[in-house]
């Protein structure tokens, strides 16, 4: 086992110790947290910003960041959606919805690779301009009623599991294998841990750059899909900070926004806090000023913990 | 790094725990949730006041919760699916979407948990495909309310006038039904024209943001009707940044306590108050008549009230 590879599993470790510790907390805290219905909300409601960070935990391993994930929720949502009342068929509506995914990140990762700019301004852009072409293509007004067998996709269970959680898993084994096991999850670490050694080597950076961006792309149009059939309605505002939210349980689970470093498994964990966090509190009773000032205390302590833990080993 | 994360996660366990102690878990009063659209208008300050006073009088054990932004309707849903868990009696819910809240109050129903809707009425039409019965709405009614400012507008500007609205978040019942008050009003007054509408998503920063504009591309307006108060209050600020002061007549509506000042100082003409407290009461009196099992009137009215310079001199 190389030192970084030591190092992310102590570190993924911690984070699942956070969680099992939290859920204790919770569980000797009120009766109504570990409950199979209870528990089955959580895994419901965590599964969007899971499978948001899904892309996001791409993009910061490969030492970018994506600030326009949000806005591409709310985008194909809303294509989803008209494409839904328009009478297409669900497959090619889930096809137009995922394909403006897919193009937005292209988008993202051709500037940011062929224009040579910081992701951050590019992605920043991107937050105003999709969420803008959101806006404009239904003039600010929600879509809405769809047929149940399209909400059967939030609403639906099997074995008792609900159905954003088994795509949320799905999601996981896939991207995971993707990662770990593949020629291109390799070049996402490379890149990340070091771009111009990675070139020089011969690898094309920008190629692969721009799958990154395309990946989140992709992903968030997924969740999109889970958004509005859970919603029963497609939002042109929805989506609003979900980058924050998916940055957040990157970062909580141990992706070093420097670069070249992460897991999935860390990812979802991190994603399981937040989720644990929020559903906890508002069985406690806390009010939502005093939940955000928790999270943001999670996520600092988090990655304090992973500051703290770095110094340690070197 | 092990004996960090410990000590990190017990600082947060003792924190949730000091807030709990607020909150007792053991009582024989009923628990009951007041899920607001958000805590950060005083509108819904207000209606979480007079909810909280009546709970206290009545033996109800009230938790109070909203999503962190308003327009998360998403972050709502997430609540109520949290506090059905509790085992609350009733729910009380100010919608952030008419359409959208139906697939939370589907979960509520599930549970048999009475639904009491407040201020933003439930799409009907969604909520009967669904099969979700509200025991009653309580609020105002906004369209009244907008024809009230309109019939204002036409009376103290004698009938002529060129408007620009703004309005609230496209979509919102609440926003939609002012707007379309305001519009009836005005409708038979020939010399009145809306030069613009545009919404501010009820916010005070874009108020004044999209009225600078509007004032830029129309600068003959001489009369704002603002769906809220906020964006009004916007606008007023928009109006003297422009030097414009007491030329352009503001008319909004929720007659909150700033806006009030403004009607006192002449910069701002009228408002609609509305009686978020009132309608906090009333639905928790509701609920209470809910769970005993007593039969409710579909739609339990608050009265509104046009706030001028004169009527707060009258009080």
């Amino acid at each position: 086992m190389t030192r970084s590879s030591r190092l992310t599993h102590a570190r993924q470790f911690g984070t699942v110790l956070g969680l099992v510790v939290l859920s204790s907390v919770l569980w000797a805290l009120t009766p109504h947290f570990f409950t199979v219905p209870n528990l089955l909300n959580v895994a419901q409601q965590t599964s969007i910003n899971a499978i948001v960070a899904v892309g996001m935990t791409f993009v910061i391993i490969s030492g970018g960041i994506d600030l326009s994930v949000g806005s591409i929720v709310a985008l194909s949502g809303v294509a989803l959606g008209a494409a839904l009342q328009g009478g297409q068929a669900l497959p090619v509506a889930l096809a137009i919805a995922l394909g403006i995914g897919v193009i937005c990140g292209l988008v993202n990762g051709a500037i940011i690779s062929w224009g040579g700019l910081p992701p951050f301004i590019v992605t920043l852009g991107m937050m105003s301009i999709v969420r803008g072409a959101a806006l404009v293509f239904t003039e600010g007004r929600p879509v809405s009623g769809f047929d149940p067998l399209f909400r059967s996709l939030a609403a639906g269970h099997l074995g008792g599991v609900p159905a954003p959680v088994i795509a949320t898993m799905a999601v996981y084994l896939v991207a995971h294998v993707v990662l770990t096991r593949t020629t291109f999850g390799r070049y996402v670490y490379a890149i990340g841990g070091n771009e111009e050694a990675t070139r020089l080597a011969g690898v094309s950076v920008r190629f692969h750059k721009t799958m990154i961006y395309a990946v989140s792309g992709l992903v968030s149009a997924m969740a999109a899909v889970i958004l509005t059939a859970r919603l029963n309605s497609a939002q042109p505002i929805a989506g609003t900070m979900y980058e924050l939210d998916a940055i957040a349980a990157t970062v909580i689970g141990g992706t070093s926004l420097m670069g070249g470093q992460g897991s999935l498994a860390g990812t979802l964990v991190g994603a399981l806090i937040m989720g644990v966090l929020r559903n906890g509190l508002n069985l406690l009773g806390v009010s939502s000023f005093l939940q955000q000032i928790v999270i943001g205390a999670v996520i600092i302590g988090a990655v304090l913990i992973d500051t703290v833990l770095k110094r340690h080993r070197n | 790094m092990r004996k960090l994360t410990v000590v990190f996660v017990a600082a947060l366990a003792a924190s949730v725990l000091s807030c709990n102690r607020a909150a007792p878990e053991t009582t024989d009063k009923p628990k009951v949730a007041l899920v607001l659209k958000t805590l950060n208008h005083p509108f819904f300050v207000d209606m979480r006041r007079g909810a909280q006073e009546a709970a206290d009088r009545l033996g109800v054990q009230l938790e109070v919760q909203a999503a962190e932004r308003e327009i998360d309707v998403e972050k709502q849903m997430q609540i109520v699916e949290n506090m059905i868990q509790t085992g609350i009696k009733a729910l009380v819910i100010t919608p952030s979407g008419s359409r959208e809240i139906v697939s939370a109050l589907v979960k509520a129903r599930d549970a048999n948990v009475p639904i009491i809707i407040v201020d933003t009425r439930v799409d009907e039409k969604a909520a009967a495909e669904a099969g979700v019965h509200t025991e009653t709405f309580v609020g105002s009614d906004n369209y009244e309310g907008g024809k009230l400012a309109g019939a204002h507008v036409v009376n103290v500007t004698g009938g002529k006038a060129r408007v620009g609205i703004l309005e609230g978040i496209p979509g919102h019942e609440t926003g939609d039904s002012r707007l379309r008050g305001f519009r009836d009003a005005v409708k038979d007054a020939p010399g009145i024209t809306v030069v613009a509408s545009q919404p501010a998503n009820w916010e005070r920063d874009q108020g004044f943001n999209v009225f600078q504009n509007m004032l830029q591309a129309h600068p003959d307006i001489d009369t704002v009707f603002a769906a809220s108060d906020l964006m009004a209050l916007g606008a007023i600020e928009a109006i003297a940044a422009a030097g414009k002061t007491g030329r352009i007549k503001v008319v909004g509506f929720d007659a909150l306590d700033d806006a009030k000042k403004a009607i006192a100082a002449g910069t701002m003409d009228a408002s609609v108050a509305q009686f978020p407290s009132e309608m906090g009461k009333a639905a928790i009196e509701s609920v209470v008549k809910a769970i005993r099992g007593e039969k409710l009137p579909a739609s339990i009215m608050v009265k509104l009230e046009m706030v001028t310079k004169e009527s707060l001199v009258r009080r």
